[in-house]
């Protein structure tokens, strides 16, 4: 006999809305980007529409506002139910009160009372006692031939006052809200009371409204804060295309702003401009190559040429041809080696990350070289050369450049110290940080040359004219530059000091980035390989 | 020797061609990497020189499918990247030795000789001999005419590397990365020194000397009546 009219009197759980809750946000997120899509198109919006910033604002609002909305529901239904439960109460009192009446067999009195409350007039109530025979009285006033129940059934439920009321089509009382208890008294005998909540249904409606309102503010400003952000990040990043722009188009001493902010716009630009600073190193020492090359190759070639030249002005024998081509061929080799020389260099500051490492004793390296040079001195009168290798570290190295390094610093000591002289090799420190260390007494460097030299071509005054290339130094640089060493020049009052200072900790960090840049190319490659 | 060169740049080709035709040695040319495979499996060469980079088929694919087959010929690749790691690259593919543009000639065929000769001596003897000079390595013994010579484990290393390659021209940058293990080229004469340093203990209180310098190419460890051999 129950009706059930109103779904929503159905309690909710969360189970059941979990699921096409889910569903409906994924939905919308859809439905709200293509339509976004489609809006911006027409206001010009659309790189808005596509920040980052945007759509997390978006998704925040569609999510704030879901919340505000279950939140809100939640309080709308739970009001809803009290008052329904509550006016259930005086219902369920009343019926009981009634049907009591009725059970003890003064059916009058039950009449009496209906008609009574009835015909109160301030009283937002309605009663009804009907049979299912659609017969309008009660057979027997004594209720003796009324079969008596000993239970009620009965069950409430929320309708209008036209649905148990007979009011005429054009009574404006038909659509009043009602909460209405119906109760089997015996079979066919049914009591209706319905009490009016006007009153609280408009309460209802009104916090319904609300709820609705809250839940569309909260998505408008949502949006609006969202589209706010978003421009605050199109501006940042507008700026940092407009610099690049400027870069791109050759200006490589632009630089990206930086705000004091410190936020990862900030970390951003500072970690770009490190980079174009780098960039600007690598084209000036470049731009620094292409001289040289010019300069300083030139000068050989043209020596080769006018030899040449100068053999073929006259006829001469083959012995002649054959010591002028010698000679020729050593120019070019010269030529050869030095051109090699600075392709090493070149690719040694550029291609860092190309370089094999090996953990290696650097003790032994140093010792080998030690022999070879040693081995010079001895046959050499008036040269002398002093060992000390007091340590043998562990590092990892390129152990090849290493040796090559230390041996351009050799080669430069025992070419520039005049006989008597003394070169020396020391290596000192521990396993955490140790110092290579090539001096001699010869003329040394002066000291506002020191930066110089490292320059590549360099040569002082007083060497234009001894064998060399002038890229000994630069290698060392490279070199020591590659492993984090810190290269210093000093006087070895009387002569000059070279000094390369390694340390493991810068070792291991260096090793860490340089393994985080290997695997990111790595990953680069597998995905363009995926693609392709 | 029967030599298959493998290098696309005309000139340089022909250029090799000529150099080692005139000392000796019969070589065939093919201008890319597809037709020296052809070649490389249709006929049997001492040694192979390979370019790196080559069209159709690049070198280092060229030696790998050669390994891939079976075929064991001595290949010298030419290459202008010089790189140490590069040298590693070009070996791990099958490659004997590596050898940078621009070369020495003498270089490019002392070189070839020593491959060749690493590979037709096939299983290598425990003890080295050279005239009355034997080097034994397991017992780290070297004499000569059955006087004990005393050697510092470089200097016997120098010598194990020069009896390998008797008979051949072994340039000084032979020496300094097959000895030392050094890829670049020092300016102070070291492996002059080195090398007196070895013939004052194997040669001077000898009658025949066996350690020879080659103008403008290296050393060579022979027992020859006559001293100087050109190239």
């Amino acid at each position: 006999m129950s009706r059930v009219l109103d779904p929503a009197s159905a309690s909710v759980t969360t189970d059941e809305v979990g699921a096409p809750a889910r569903g409906l946000v994924e939905w919308t997120r859809g439905a709200a980007g293509s339509a976004l899509g489609r809006v911006g198109r027409r206001f010009g919006l659309r790189r808005l529409f596509r920040t980052s910033a945007f759509r997390i604002a978006v998704i925040y609002a569609l999510l704030f506002s879901t919340l505000c909305a279950s939140t809100l529901g939640f309080i709308y239904w739970s009001t809803r139910d009290q008052i329904h439960s509550q006016i259930g109460v005086r219902l369920e009192l009343e019926t009981k009160y009634l049907t009591s009446i009725y059970e003890s067999g003064a059916v009058a009195t039950l009449l009496e009372v209906i008609q009574q409350r009835s015909q109160n007039e301030t009283a937002d109530r309605f009663y009804d006692l009907e049979r299912n025979d659609d017969a309008d009285t009660l057979a027997d006033q004594d209720g003796e031939n009324l079969p008596i129940r000993l239970k009620s059934v009965s069950s409430q439920y929320t309708g209008t006052m036209g649905d148990v009321a007979d009011l005429a089509p054009g009574d404006s009382r038909r659509f009043y809200p009602v909460r209405v208890m119906e109760t089997e008294l015996a079979s066919g005998l049914k009591l209706t009371i319905a009490y009016d909540i006007s009153d609280e249904q408009a309460l209802l409606d009104h916090t319904f409204v609300l709820v609705v309102g809250a839940t569309l503010l909260t998505l408008f400003f949502s949006l609006i804060g969202g589209i706010v952000v978003g421009l605050s990040v199109l501006r940042r990043i507008d700026s940092v295309s407009r610099t690049a722009a400027e870069i791109m188009s050759g200006d490589l001493s632009h630089r990206l702003s930086v705000t004091e902010r410190d936020d990862e716009f900030d970390e951003i630009a500072t970690e770009l401009n490190q980079m174009l600073d780098r960039i600007e190193d690598l084209m000036k020492s470049m731009q620094q190559v292409t001289n040289n090359v010019a300069h300083d190759l030139r000068s050989p070639l043209t020596r080769i040429r006018n030899r040449l030249e100068v053999t073929l002005l006259e006829e001469r024998d083959a012995e002649n041809y054959r010591e002028v081509m010698n000679e020729v061929i050593g120019d070019a080799d010269s030529l050869i080696h030095t051109f090699n020389a600075m392709l090493g260099i070149a690719r040694l500051e550029a291609g860092i990350d190309a370089v094999e490492w090996s953990d290696t004793r650097i003790g032994d390296v140093m010792g080998e070289l030690a022999e070879l040079y040693e081995a010079v001195a001895e046959e050499e009168d008036g040269l002398e050369f002093v060992v000390d290798i007091a340590a043998n570290p562990q590092y990892r190295c390129n152990p090849h450049l290493i040796a090559q390094a230390v041996t351009n610093l050799l080669d430069n000591a025992i070419k520039y110290t005049p006989r008597p002289g003394r070169v020396s090799l020391t290596l000192e420190g521990d396993e955490d940080r140790f110092l290579i260390c090539v001096a001699d007494d010869g003329p040394g460097i002066p000291e506002h040359e020191r930066e110089r030299v490292f320059k590549r071509f360099v040569r002082l005054e007083n060497e234009r004219n001894s064998p060399g290339n002038g890229l000994g130094l630069s290698l060392v640089k490279a070199v020591a530059r590659l492993h984090e060493a810190q290269l210093a020049l000093e006087d070895a009052e009387p002569g000059l000091r070279v000094m390369m200072r390694f340390s493991k900790r810068r070792a291991v960090e260096r090793d860490r980035r340089r393994q985080s840049r290997l695997d990111a190319r790595a990953v680069a490659r597998t995905d363009r390989e995926a693609k392709a | 020797m029967r030599i298959l060169l493998v290098e696309d740049d005309t000139e340089a080709a022909a250029y090799l061609v000529k150099g080692l035709t005139e000392s000796g040695h019969s070589i065939e040319h093919a201008a890319d990497g597809e037709k020296g495979l052809q070649l490389a499996v249709a006929n049997a060469y001492d040694s192979m020189i390979i370019d790196r980079m080559l069209p159709k088929r690049d070198g280092l694919s060229l030696i790998e499918e050669l390994r891939r087959m079976g075929n064991m010929t001595p290949v010298l690749i030419l290459s202008a990247l010089d790189d140490v790691d590069e040298r590693v690259t070009g070996l791990k593919a099958g490659g004997d030795d590596y050898l940078t543009k621009p070369y020495q000639l003498s270089e490019l065929i002392a070189r070839l000789q020593a491959l060749t000769r690493r590979a037709q001596s096939g299983v290598q003897g425990t003890v080295l001999h050279v005239g009355d000079l034997t080097l034994d390595l397991i017992k780290h013994k070297v004499t000569r005419s059955g006087r004990n010579v005393n050697l510092q484990p470089r200097e016997f290393r120098l010598l194990e590397y020069l009896m390998q390659h008797a008979g051949q021209v072994v340039t000084r940058s032979m020496l300094l990365e097959n000895v030392w293990d050094y890829h670049f080229d020092p300016q102070t004469n070291v492996i002059d020194v080195q090398i007196s340093r070895l013939r004052s203990k194997i040669d001077k209180d000898f009658d025949t000397p066996l350690l020879h310098t080659v103008r403008g190419a290296g050393y060579k460890l022979q027992e020859v009546q006559s001293v100087v051999e050109a190239g």
